[in-house]
């Protein structure tokens, strides 16, 4: 090409928008070094490398910019708003299907194939996660199909893959809390390659990072789970979101007292109260506030213990749900019998333990009665001692206990029927449960 | 964050975007957008945090935070696609089949120059690519590099390659090329 390209060609060059004869007739007029074109590519639109000349440049103007997108934003507003509107009763009409039902309209139904209904379906497995972790899968499930089959086209691509990541990453979380642990390996590696494809969103990841810091502390890999936590902590500091901020110190200081530094936890779960917004999430709030009561009993700052459990005591009961309570009255009794009030907290243990047996929570009330053998073993009361261990071994037949912690108890047994019980027993017995349950899935005192 | 109602959520929205407008305008100003690009990274920006409004708890920040990534991958995917478009036209006007032999010399000669104007590793590298016509693993194996890198190493020459074309009068100097050693 011996003359100068047409100037609307030049403006063209190197944007996927050119005939790649016509990009060849360009780039062999510019290796015959034209600096005339070279100079208009540089001032007009082509300054990838920094060579435009700010003099000659004419000035940017953004204004019809914004109002073309405003334009757009709008529209799709509008059409979220009536998905919104509409979501909460095909999710009631969704959910009074038999299993199978549910599974095929939620695969075939274009109407279940919106992004509000996806979200909210993702949102609902969520909150299910710890009253009903069985049911809570199954919804993630559902939640996991309804991403699939959004219209990547309308809604873009890479904010479908956000929350197919999202979706994935709920399933893995609930399949931790059924200590699923290999499926929930999976379910976070997929919602780690979709978040690849993703908008890039770092608050979305910082999420994700959230959910398997709690599959690594479950499985006990803790270094990880923390280095994962600070990430979390980093990204939302740089993105001034102080919830988040608040749930990773949450996090860490529940994952640090189960890694036995009660000091620490202290620490962290203090932090996290500060930072969290006790409106928008009272459940992280109680429980935070809960964990951070249990390890000041545990490490003897029983009067502040006290002070905070008084102030919290509103929040138990506005989050209202029976395990919650249950959680108020076992601290409850655990601080009257570390103050020295025997009897009041072994009346408030014993009708805790009835409640948990109620409920089929073996393991909590194995953790519960060794806290009654701790009192009777303190007054010498060997006989209730043996009655204990005598009422403990058949109630933790049940499937909530291993095998591993029924051998720890029957340790426990033995040593009731020999009088050999010590506090130290107890402590090794309670420490063992603790760790089991930990490899298991922490659910009593977990932060969400 | 609770679901807003559509008016609320449209007022929300509206009311963020105003405020935000100075800044946003100021970050596509300083990255240098061309406007009728910055439609496309706008309306992205927005969508995404429409649909995720009530995920995100700073949305202003966000917004302003989104935008200036958007820039940074836009002016690397043009930095690319323009690499490319001289990439693709440079062999595709090695690979002209038959043509005059003085038009042949001419191309050679001026590809030459451009390439004496980069740095020795970058002129090696491509005179093995467009001279010698080796494919990445041939390139990789030659100058010693893993085949892993090669793509990067590839691709940072011919951007160098490609500032150099367009830097004709400019008198800049060429950064972030390979060095020698």
């Amino acid at each position: 090409m011996d003359k100068h390209p047409d100037l609307t060609l030049l403006a063209s060059f190197g944007r996927e928008r050119l005939s790649r004869r016509r990009n060849r007739d360009i780039v062999r007029h510019l290796l015959a070094r034209c600096e005339s074109c070279c100079r208009m590519i540089a001032a007009r639109s082509l300054y990838p490398f920094g060579l435009r000349e700010r003099t000659e440049a004419p000035p940017l103007a953004y204004a019809a910019a914004f109002a073309q997108a405003w334009q757009e934003t709008e529209r799709r507003q509008a059409a979220l708003s009536a998905e919104r509107s509409e979501a909460p009763e095909l999710l009631r009409e969704l959910l009074v299907q038999a299993a199978g039902r549910q599974w095929s309209l939620a695969s075939t139904a274009p109407r279940y194939h919106t992004w509000a209904f996806c979200e909210l379906v993702v949102d609902a497995a969520w909150e299910l996660g710890f009253q009903e972790p069985s049911r809570a899968v199954d919804l993630s499930r559902l939640g996991v199909e309804i991403a699939s089959h959004l219209d990547a086209a309308y809604y873009g691509e890479a904010r479908v893959n956000d929350l197919r990541a999202r979706a994935w990453a709920g399933q893995g979380n609930a399949q931790r809390i059924l200590s699923d642990f290999r499926p929930a390996e999976e379910s976070f590696a997929k919602a780690e390659r979709l978040l690849r494809k993703g908008t890039g969103d770092p608050l979305e990841k910082a999420r994700m990072l959230l959910l398997k810091s709690s599959l690594r502390g479950n499985q006990q890999r803790f270094r990880e789970a923390f280095r994962l936590l600070d990430r979390v902590v980093a990204i939302a500091r740089k993105h001034a979101d102080g919830q988040l901020c608040g749930k990773a110190l949450i996090m860490k200081g529940f994952l640090v007292g189960v890694a036995n530094d009660p000091e620490a936890a202290i620490r962290h779960l203090a932090a996290g109260i500060r930072k969290v917004d006790p409106i928008s999430d009272p459940r992280l709030f109680m429980v935070a506030q809960h964990n951070l009561v249990v390890y000041l009993t545990e490490s003897g700052q029983h009067d502040e213990a006290l002070r905070l459990l008084e102030s919290a005591r509103p929040l138990y009961h506005q989050v209202g749900d029976q395990m919650a309570l249950l959680r108020l009255r076992w601290i409850e009794g655990k601080i009257a019998v570390a103050l020295g009030h025997f009897t009041a907290g072994e009346g408030i243990l014993r009708g805790v333990r009835k409640e948990l047996l109620e409920r089929d929570l073996g393991f909590d009330a194995a953790l519960l009665s060794l806290e009654l053998a701790r009192i009777y073993a303190e007054q010498g009361r060997s006989a209730e001692m043996r009655l204990l261990a005598e009422e403990m071994l058949p109630m933790f037949q049940s499937r909530d206990i291993h095998r591993e912690a029924f051998a720890a108890l029957l340790v426990f047994h033995k040593a009731a029927e020999m009088e050999r019980v010590t506090l130290g027993l107890i402590s090794n017995v309670t420490n063992y449960l603790q760790e089991t349950r930990s490899a298991r899935g922490l659910r009593s005192r977990e932060p969400r | 964050m609770a679901t807003l109602d559509h008016p609320e959520l449209r007022e929300s929205l509206n009311i963020l975007l105003k405020n935000a407008r100075p800044r946003l305008e100021r970050v596509l100003r300083n990255f240098e957008i061309p406007p009728e690009d910055a439609e496309d990274i706008l309306q992205d920006a927005q969508l995404t945090l429409l649909y995720k409004w009530d995920k995100i708890r700073s949305p202003e920040s966000w917004l302003v935070g989104t935008i200036k990534k958007k820039c940074i991958m836009y002016w690397r995917k043009r930095r690319g696609s323009l690499c490319e478009a001289v990439d693709t036209a440079i062999l595709d006007l090695l690979a002209v089949p038959q043509a005059p032999a003085q038009e042949r010399a001419e191309l050679t000669c001026d590809l030459n120059r451009v390439l004496s104007r980069l740095s020795s590793r970058c002129r090696s590298l491509l005179k093995l690519r467009y001279g010698l016509g080796y494919g990445p693993t041939e390139v990789a194996e030659q100058m010693g590099y893993r085949t892993s890198s090669i793509r990067k190493v590839t691709n940072r020459c011919l951007a160098a390659l490609t500032r150099q074309l367009l830097a004709v009068g400019f008198d800049r100097e060429p950064a972030g090329e390979p060095q020698d050693g």
